[in-house]
């Protein structure tokens, strides 16, 4: 790009909004961790339910396996974080509100993780997660402005609530991987597919 | 034609630099340099012009014994632009929509 080139109207009507889409685009969400979070939850829940019918190993086993899974890859996140190995070049109003948005979620998931080893029956505490993923994934979606994940959040609450009155341990952990599959699974798998046609048209987007 | 279009917003690289800044809340030279696919000289001539214009303000430091140049659009940047967008648009007579993530009242 030339420093003092003369443009005409149209060339800087059309620059701006390709400047604007490429700063948008920088904003957005490949949705890859959604999927492999997800996919977890997703194994972790029929895993439980497959073992709590065939009593492979004790009850939590997946659980747990998913817990510590987490721990080190948070672990090796805050590392790689205050290093500033993957300083951002760019910050958005957007970004800082999911990044206090995430730190929110995570602090309430421990919360509710803490409370279902104690004093909270897991009959309750699966749905009252399902509660939080889908308050998570409504406000990601809205702030992402991505309808995928605004219904997603629905379907999740749907879920949470049906797992209010089912009767047995093993329909929870089913409404548990439904509300995940159509809460991160579905819309991660969209963000993703959106995501990459995105940046393939930022290719084709000429001055 | 052009003659009451803001000289400092009319002109390619200048005009990038700000489309790219209204978008964000702040940005590193070196995302301006990729994104406007422009030379590090050229860029700082442009970005100290908006500079002293007092469209954007400019936070030079140093980490890690690498400089490290951030900047982010002011409130009066802001408004240049949007009057630019509105004096193009008149300009050209037609129906022009851009979002660009600003509400009527200049706040992102």
């Amino acid at each position: 790009m030339e420093n003092d080139k003369p443009i005409s109207g149209q060339e800087g009507l059309h620059l701006i909004q390709k400047m604007i889409f490429i700063a948008k685009q920088e904003q957005r969400n490949d949705g890859v961790g959604w999927i492999w979070w997800g996919w977890m939850l997703f194994g972790a829940s029929l895993f439980s339910l497959l073992n709590a019918r065939y009593n492979w190993v004790s009850p939590y086993f997946f659980w747990d396996t998913l817990g510590v899974i987490a721990l080190i890859y948070f672990i090796i996140r805050s590392i790689r974080y205050f290093s500033g190995a993957r300083r951002k070049v760019v910050r958005t109003y957007t970004g800082e509100l999911i990044h206090k948005l995430n730190i929110g979620f995570f602090v309430s998931l421990l919360f509710i993780m803490v409370a279902m080893n104690g004093v909270l029956n897991p009959m309750a505490g699966f749905p009252m997660l399902v509660n939080l993923y889908g308050f998570w994934i409504l406000v990601y979606g809205t702030a992402m402005n991505f309808r995928p994940f605004i219904i997603g959040a629905f379907v999740a609450w749907a879920m949470g609530i049906a797992g209010l009155f089912v009767k047995t341990y093993e329909a929870v952990l089913l409404t548990h991987a439904l509300a995940v599959l159509g809460g991160y699974i579905i819309p991660g798998h969209i963000a993703n597919y959106t995501f990459r046609k995105l940046n393939r048209e930022v290719g084709h987007f000429s001055v | 034609m052009f003659k009451d279009l803001d000289p400092i917003l009319h002109s390619q690289l200048r005009l990038a630099i700000v489309s790219l800044l209204i978008s964000v809340k702040e940005a590193e030279f070196t995302f301006l340099r990729e994104k406007t696919n422009s030379t590090a000289g050229n860029l700082s001539v442009q970005i100290n012009k908006l500079k002293e214009a007092g469209y954007i303000d400019v936070v030079k430091q140093f980490k890690d014994n690498y400089p490290l140049t951030t900047c982010r659009i002011t409130s009066a940047g802001v408004q240049a632009f949007e009057q630019y967008v509105k004096d193009l648009h008149s300009y050209l007579n037609i129906d022009v929509n851009i979002d660009i993530g600003i509400s009527s009242d200049g706040k992102k």
